[in-house]
């Protein structure tokens, strides 16, 4: 009986977002003792779903990176292949990387491949062909460096065999795209991919642009059949099927500490479940600060963290509409509607709460999909990077009607690409930062969670924090997005089974 | 000053729950302060925070009232009868069920002064100003009222643009919740219709409310929303009238009432199995139990001591979510399950009828 108290696990998983379930599956297939701790009802995290009307939306997922085809597997799919759940779901690949759309200054739809990305640029870019076709050799040349070095665990880097990623590695995006373009649509309309970062070109590190560029168009974006939820479910299903125990609705409220060494979890019912090791998927704040009872613990674990700030939320408006995507003019799955070409400036404006003047991603689901819809209708979700700052003064007395009006001026724009959008919406839910921040428990509400400049990354800041048997996974102790949690959750959990085995 | 200084995230511990707090609190502990007689089987609780602070709701959300009676303890959602700009209370407005377990405790044991805990406002039966229109048409079927008072009471005290319908039907004329309010502001105000319906007694309608009926008063209903709450018989009927109109779905807004209590009458109900059948539950690795078919799940593993979240109890907030290892349940139509859940055998304990012996995961 799960009554705590005398209970012992080998490991015991805080969170069943994206990281803790991969990491729990992982646990439990190589026959370690796992208990899994989740707050929400449901697993997931991001990684989830919900019902309204006679529709169910998607939250979160947009584009699966790191894949690959079965031929040529991505990193992605080795891992999901080794957790086990590869062949309990379904993966559908997607032939272009996204639509972007500026009003009256541009319209393009790329590919997802190298050469079909350059051949567009070039058609709508002619005066700066050879810069376009340079600058793609450039990202490949760099990021085979970075697999050489990184991937392919490479014992002696040195800057003789990899002068591009020497030169490169930490410049950020925007100072790479003014070395080799003039035109500031042409640099926009390559970079859109930043808001998947949560950073604009002048603030995001060059690697990480590289690595979404090379990895869409090598590995090809996917979607999950069934959406994101199969993803969780299925990943918990592995982890039952090997042994794994779970505690849904149940909040984790402390880490019991001894010398420096973790020895359990303290639940907020009061029960205690002892393990030798505790993996967080909780916010870094939730477990460094809120779990930790001694506050010269507590800063001493945190103090790495002092120079992050908290992540980017969203505001996000899910539609369910009551006829096919094409009737209101939407033919990609993914499009990034500008207001302006200057992410800078549409960064700027995520700090705010008004979205009269923002930037969005209109993602249509069954393009891919149609089991994502009943017959005849469409998914469509509308989404804009939004701090959760703003979003805290508002009343809350007036939190509903910021919410339609906000709505209401996000769709307005999207009216001036996709008309007769707003006509045909029949069911709509509005998520605002409040709204992520209330289900993931996340400070900010933030889904990507600390800011990710490049000084914060796992380059410098350790994800395994300094108390003996604690470890982290999950986005704020390293990228964020859908295949490095998952595969951060996988990287801890194979850590911890290779310190059991050592002792 | 961050990248210089460093920000000691300490410093800002609960901060972010408080405001949360303020709009979703997981549970409101509430005083009744005052009880309304509304009709002889109906009675308004107006429930004040014993905080002093009510979260904002929306008109035609409801709130779900915990209880503990005689050691069982279980919830029922109510939609609230009060207009949103009244922030010191929430009424609800609860009228005698044939049979009722929860009505009965609430309307015969409860006093002024009495404490009730209640969860924070849900729901999606709200009007949306983006893509619903400010015609209104509002069909109720009894205690199906509720929401729709607060609706048209926010409109007339805020003054907010609506042209309003209401077609309520009722048993007889003693059955009439809230008669007075509505027929004085259909008085007051051009742009609120109040339109009785009765089976019994005199009215200008008599009978069930029809599309024939729904014409008559209402004209053009191409430009217009239908929001719809009653007892299950009125969807039943009420949905086969709408359909005449030629509505689009978007077109009509129905609020969940409850799950079948004639579960058994139901299209896919198992024949050899009858609403008295016994089944054995095993809650995996906590106890056993047996229960009556006829009964939602949930209602059974409460009666049994087995307590897990619960909110709208009809099938769509999925809270009460649970995973089936063995056996079969019946899940009457319109339970809102995830894909997923459907294919790794989630179901909503609240809307699941145990046909066999189960068992179930929490």
């Amino acid at each position: 009986m799960l009554t705590g108290g005398f209970m012992e696990y080998d490991v015991i998983v805080i969170g069943a977002g994206n990281a803790g379930l991969t990491a729990a599956a992982t646990l439990a297939k190589k026959g370690v003792k796992t208990l899994l701790i989740e707050k929400h009802n449901i697993p997931g995290g991001c990684a989830t779903s919900f019902c309204r009307g006679r529709f169910e939306f998607e939250v979160s997922l947009h584009q699966l990176s790191g894949m690959g085809t079965p031929e040529r597997p991505g990193p992605l799919r080795s891992i999901l292949d080794s957790v086990g759940v590869l062949d309990t779901l379904e993966f559908v690949q997607m032939d272009k990387l996204y639509r972007m759309v500026v009003p009256g200054l541009v319209d393009i739809t790329l590919p997802a491949n190298k050469e079909g990305i350059v051949n567009e640029l070039q058609a709508k870019f002619p005066e700066e062909k050879d810069a376009i076709k340079k600058f793609f050799d450039f990202v490949w040349q760099f990021f085979m460096e970075v697999i050489g070095a990184f991937y392919l665990n490479d014992p002696d880097i040195n800057q003789k065999k990899y002068p591009l990623y020497y030169k490169y590695a930490l410049k950020d995006t925007q100072s790479v795209l003014d070395e080799y373009f003039t035109n500031p649509i042409l640099k926009a309309v390559i970079t859109p991919y930043w808001t998947y970062m949560g950073l604009p070109p002048s603030k995001l590190c060059f690697s990480d642009m590289a690595a979404l560029l090379f990895s869409y168009a090598e590995f090809k974006p996917y979607h999950i059949k069934g959406g994101s939820q199969m993803l969780s479910n299925c990943l918990l299903e592995t982890f039952y099927r090997n042994g794994g125990e779970a505690l849904f609705n149940t909040d984790v409220q402390k880490l019991l500490i001894r010398n420096n060494s973790v020895y359990g979890v303290k639940t907020s019912d009061g029960a205690e479940f002892q393990s030798k090791y505790v993996l967080s998927n909780a916010s870094a704040i939730s477990t460094f600060v809120d779990m930790l009872d001694d506050d010269k613990v507590s800063r001493r674990v945190i103090e790495p963290y002092k120079g992050s700030s908290i992540g980017t939320s969203f505001f996000t408006i899910y539609c369910g509409l009551d006829c096919e995507y094409d009737k209101v003019g939407i033919n990609e799955e993914t499009n990034f509607i500008c207001n302006t070409a200057i992410p800078e400036y549409d960064y700027e404006l995520s700090k705010v709460v008004d979205t009269d003047q923002s930037s969005f991603i209109v993602t249509c689901y069954n393009v891919f999909d149609n089991a994502m819809v009943p017959e005849g209708t469409s998914q469509v979700v509308l989404v804009t990077m939004k701090y959760a700052d703003a979003w805290l003064k508002v009343p809350p007395a007036q939190y509903y009607d910021e919410k339609h009006r906000c709505a209401e001026a996000m769709l307005k724009n999207a009216e001036k690409v996709f008309p007769g959008l707003v006509s045909h919406i029949e069911e709509m839910e509005i998520a605002t930062p409040i709204t992520h921040m209330r289900y993931l428990n996340h400070p900010g509400g933030g889904a990507y969670g600390f800011d990710q400049y490049v000084k914060d990354s796992t380059l410098f800041i350790s994800p395994k924090p300094p108390i003996n048997g604690l470890y982290c996974a999950g986005s704020w102790y390293g990228s964020a997005g859908y295949q490095p949690t998952l595969t951060s959750g996988h990287s801890a959990a194979m850590a911890i089974v290779k310190d059991i085995r050592n002792k | 000053m961050l990248k210089r200084y460093g920000y000691d995230y300490r410093l800002d511990r609960g901060l972010e729950k408080k405001y949360l707090e303020r709009l979703h609190p997981r549970h409101i502990t509430t005083k009744i302060i005052d009880i309304i007689d509304e009709t002889p089987s109906t009675k308004t609780l107006r429930l004040a925070s014993v905080e002093k602070y009510l979260p904002p709701f929306q008109a035609g959300q409801y709130i779900s009232v915990n209880v503990d009676i005689d050691g069982i303890i279980t919830s029922r959602p109510y939609s609230i009868s009060s207009s949103p700009d009244e922030t010191a209370y929430y009424d609800i407005t609860i009228r005698r069920v044939e049979g009722g377990f929860v009505s009965h405790y609430l309307l015969d044991s409860t006093k002024i002064g009495n404490t009730l805990q209640i969860s924070s406002p849900s729901g999606n039966f709200i009007h949306n100003p983006i893509i619903h229109s400010n015609k209104l048409v509002f069909i109720a079927g009894g205690s199906g009222i509720t929401p729709f008072k607060s609706m048209i009471q926010h409109a007339v005290n805020t003054g907010i643009s609506r042209d309003i319908w209401l077609i309520y039907g009722n048993k007889n004329s003693e059955e009439i919740v809230f008669d007075d309010y509505f027929t004085m502001v259909a008085k007051k105000y051009p742009t609120i219709r109040y339109i009785q319906v009765l089976e019994e007694g005199r009215a200008r309608y008599n009978g069930y409310i029809t599309a024939k009926i729904i014409k008559e008063v209402v004209g053009d209903s191409s430009n217009k929303t239908f929001f719809v709450c009653g007892p299950q018989g009125l969807y039943k009927h009420i949905l086969k009238e709408l359909q005449t109109l030629q509505l689009k779905p978007k077109q009509i807004r129905m609020e969940m009432y409850g799950v079948p209590t004639d579960v058994f009458k139901q299209k896919g109900w198992p024949e050899d199995v009858n609403p008295d059948s016994k089944f054995k539950i095993t809650i995996k690795n906590k106890k056993e139990f047996t229960v009556t078919a006829g009964e939602p799940l949930l209602n059974s593993m409460e009666k049994n001591g087995v307590i897990v979240p619960s909110l709208c109890r009809s099938g769509e907030c999925s809270l009460c979510r649970v995973k089936l290892i063995s056996g079969k349940v019946y899940q009457p139509e319109g339970v809102k399950l995830r894909q997923a859940d459907r294919r790794f055998g989630y179901i909503h304990s609240c809307a699941a009828f145990p046909i066999t012996d189960c068992e179930i995961m929490l």
